[in-house]
């Protein structure tokens, strides 16, 4: 059993009996299964109070959001089961993310970059200009300390007006049927509701990507460049693209195929096979990584490519 | 150690014909094989050198697959119908440990801006620690000297830029930030990333205020400018300007020439990788402009000072001569160099006397015709100790000669051997070594360059 891991800022209150008497009871069922290492739950847990608590200050900042988290820790996160497929999509995104970056490899002495100081907007050709978009979506991605987190403008809608709605009950709870209140943070909800939907998220930008590569014919080209590069931002979103599918669940789908699934899931960019040879290997190398399977807890979340 | 010698055939086509193993899995990891032009830039420029020269060469060779780094000695063998290769003490070692990308120190800095740019310096992170002011709107995408306006260090330098073209971590780079919620000055740091195939991918780092809380403590003030030509530093564009005068050719190098030159996508056609000559050429005279102006603003500083150490001016002209000696060669040009035993004590700071030798000799070589020889002197006058470089080249009138080592002055020339500022340099630094640099030509006699510096006794 390793260490707890548990990053700076999250504060977990202590187990209570029946809490460790129903983990207990769910590892006696299936003790072989595989389950979540430490680093994945603290990734994922870290996640969701990163999203939880910058909508909650985006939609009132008389919100303490630091209370708020600590309350739904202890009471359990309202939405929990929906919460937990981008928030481990994103967790094992950022596991596999950390791994390339710390197998890249040295810079050839005297072997300058693609480094052209451009800022000109309108030098910059679509795709280009499409590339830098997702790198400022894929940003987005990440906090100031460089932690990851999931930005709210790439949020299923229903999801996101579903945190935007236990926050504001949770809120209106603490205060007790102010009625202005309550309508004020139904004021901001449905504020918050049309800024997300005009918001460019990451899977906007995908698709831009996508569609400025299709329309010069370098779809190919380009994902096999990232895979050679390890950009796997820009590989998740030619695939998701392709598939009509979201950037998360491509996220997941990838890193949770089997080797020989892989040119199937990555057909639709007609990439050679061996261009896959990179993205095979860093899989492997990918610890404790989930395989596809049948969930026995339907209350877990199902990653599906279709988004 | 191998003591094995790995041999390969080179055709004059650049053709990779025939190949040991290790080399040829080599070149089959750059993307090529046998009977594909030689795919390692390197070994191929070597192997264009040796065809170029016609004479045998030999140098390190530092080269990098998957796994491991090689380091090796090759020697080039050229004939009438191409070169031959031998490649000896073919060493490997794992490949270094990379560099593990993080934001520095934000858990300390609250107050900072954590950045990231892409590797043309445009903004794709830009975000605010839990205490700091809120980013300004609409960085999306800018450049990292449209959002930040960059301000010269204490030794006139912008360490971003440098760290740019070194592709390098820096520190300490002053900016300016406009806007109502920001503080007027921040320090940007950064460290730069690489993708997998070792390309550069831009900068992520932590911006902090200088002046508010989380300063960048002991931050000196930003200093009083001094005229600098036609560019004074107090105009707040000149972060920009100098930044945009470095874009155009910088590109050129590092873009175009690592996909031409570099072949990292594969073997190219010979004419390609020649352009790839042209542009190199053109990044490295960008290069020589950004130093120039950099050493400008620093002599040009108040109260700049050249260090006093103990130099000798013959080894320095040898030292030159060494870093120089390939571009003579060819040409052709003879160097005739002091002899070792013939030493020239002096006073003067080691690394700008020789930052004025190499003007001195990188000038008299270029303006040498081929085939030509360049004579260095020393010698000693009472308490002067003198070096002259004398060249075979056009020489200069007396005009020419009144105004040569003023700034920007390039004699009418419009080609990209220069910036117009070396002399000019060369004769600050001089004087600021109390010392002097003087010039005597006639048409169609060559030039006499002479260094003097306070001379020293040997002791």
């Amino acid at each position: 059993m390793s260490d707890s891991f548990v990053p700076p800022g999250i504060d977990l209150p202590p187990s209570t009996l029946p809490a460790r008497l129903a983990e207990l009871a769910a590892y006696l069922a299936a003790p072989a299964a595989g389950r979540l290492t430490e680093e994945q739950r603290a990734l994922a847990l870290g996640i969701a109070r990163r999203l939880v608590c910058e909508i909650a200050r985006e939609l009132d900042r008389g919100i303490d959001a630091d209370i708020l988290w600590q309350s739904w820790l202890a009471d359990g996160v309202p939405a929990a089961a929906r919460l937990a497929a981008p928030c481990f999509a994103r967790a094992e995104e950022h596991r596999w993310r950390e791994q390339s970056m710390q197998q890249a490899a040295m810079p050839f002495a005297g072997a300058a970059g693609d480094a052209r100081p451009e800022s000109e907007q309108e030098t910059l050709s679509a795709v280009d200009r499409a590339y830098l978009q997702l790198q400022i979506a894929d940003g987005r991605r990440r906090d100031a300390l460089g932690s990851p987190c999931i930005a709210p403008a790439d949020l299923d809608p229903a999801l996101f007006r579903t945190l935007l709605l236990d926050i504001a009950a949770w809120q209106l709870g603490r205060i007790e049927g102010d009625q202005g209140e309550g309508a004020r943070l139904g004021n901001a909800v449905n504020g918050l509701m049309a800024k997300q939907a005009s918001a460019p998220g990451i899977d906007a930008a995908a698709r831009d990507y996508h569609a400025a590569l299709a329309a010069e014919q370098a779809l190919a080209e380009a994902a096999e460049t990232a895979i050679a590069r390890h950009d796997w931002p820009a590989l998740i979103a030619l695939a998701a693209s392709a598939h009509g599918a979201r950037f998360e669940a491509m996220a997941v789908a990838l890193l949770s195929a089997e080797p020989a699934a892989l040119p199937l899931l990555l057909a639709p960019l007609r990439l050679d096979r061996a261009a896959l040879a990179p993205l095979e290997a860093s899989f492997a190398q990918l610890t404790d990584r989930a395989v596809p399977g049948v969930l026995a807890d339907h209350s877990a979340p199902r990653a599906e490519v279709r988004g | 150690m191998s003591e094995r010698i790995v041999r390969g055939r080179i055709d004059r086509a650049g053709i990779l014909v025939s190949a040991d193993a290790p080399l040829l899995k080599l070149q089959r990891r750059a993307g090529a094989g046998l009977d594909r032009p030689l795919a390692l830039p390197q070994l191929a420029r070597l192997v264009a050198l040796a065809q170029r020269l016609q004479r045998d060469i030999s140098r390190p060779l530092y080269a990098a697959d998957d796994h491991s780094d090689i380091h090796a000695l090759v020697r080039v063998m050229p004939d009438a119908d191409g070169a031959n290769l031998e490649i000896s003490d073919w060493r490997t070692g794992p490949v270094g440990q990379p560099q593990v990308p993080s934001i520095p120190d934000m858990a300390a800095a609250p107050h900072a801006w954590a950045w990231e740019c892409d590797g043309q310096l445009r903004l794709v992170v830009l975000r605010a620690g839990v205490d700091a002011p809120p980013v300004p709107a609409g960085w999306e995408g800018l450049s990292l000297s449209e959002q930040f306006e960059l301000q010269p260090n204490e030794a006139g330098r912008f360490a971003v830029l440098r760290a740019l073209a070194q592709q390098s971590r820096f520190e300490g780079q002053r900016v300016r930030v406009a806007g109502a919620n920001a503080h007027a000055a921040w320090m940007l740091s950064g460290d730069p990333q690489f993708d997998a195939t070792g390309r550069f991918t831009g900068f992520r780092g932590i911006a902090v205020p200088v002046d508010g809380p989380g300063s960048a403590a002991g931050a000196p003030e930003p200093r009083t400018d001094p005229a600098f030509g036609s560019l004074p530093l107090s105009d707040p564009q000149f972060g920009r300007r100098i930044d945009g005068a470095l874009r155009g050719p910088l590109s050129r190098i590092i873009a175009t020439a690592e996909t031409i030159s570099g072949q990292f996508d594969g073997p190219i056609r010979a004419d390609y990788a020649r352009y790839a000559g042209d542009i190199a050429h053109a990044g490295r005279h960008l290069l020589g402009l950004v130093d120039d102006l950099a050493d400008l603003q620093n002599i040009e500083r108040p109260g700049f000072k050249a260090a006093r150490d103990e130099i000798d001016l013959g080894d320095l002209a040898r030292r030159a001569v060494g870093l120089l000696g390939m571009k003579a060669e060819e040409k052709g040009i003879r160097i005739d160099t002091p002899r070792p035993d013939d030493p020239m004590p002096a006073w003067g700071e080691f690394r700008r006397v020789l930052q004025v030798l190499l003007n001195l000799l990188g000038n008299a070589i270029r303006y040498s015709p081929l085939d030509s020889q360049i004579w260095i002197r020393v010698d000693r006058e009472g308490d002067r100790a003198s070096v002259t470089i004398a060249d075979q080249g056009q020489g200069l009138s007396a005009d020419q000669q009144d105004v040569v080592f003023e700034k920007f002055e390039r004699l009418g020339r419009t080609d990209s051997g220069g910036s117009g500022l070396g002399l000019y340099i060369a004769r600050r630094l001089a004087r600021a070594m109390e010392g002097d640099l003087t010039v005597e030509s006639a048409p169609g006699q060559g030039a006499r360059f002479t260094l003097t510096l306070p001379a020293r006794d040997p002791g």
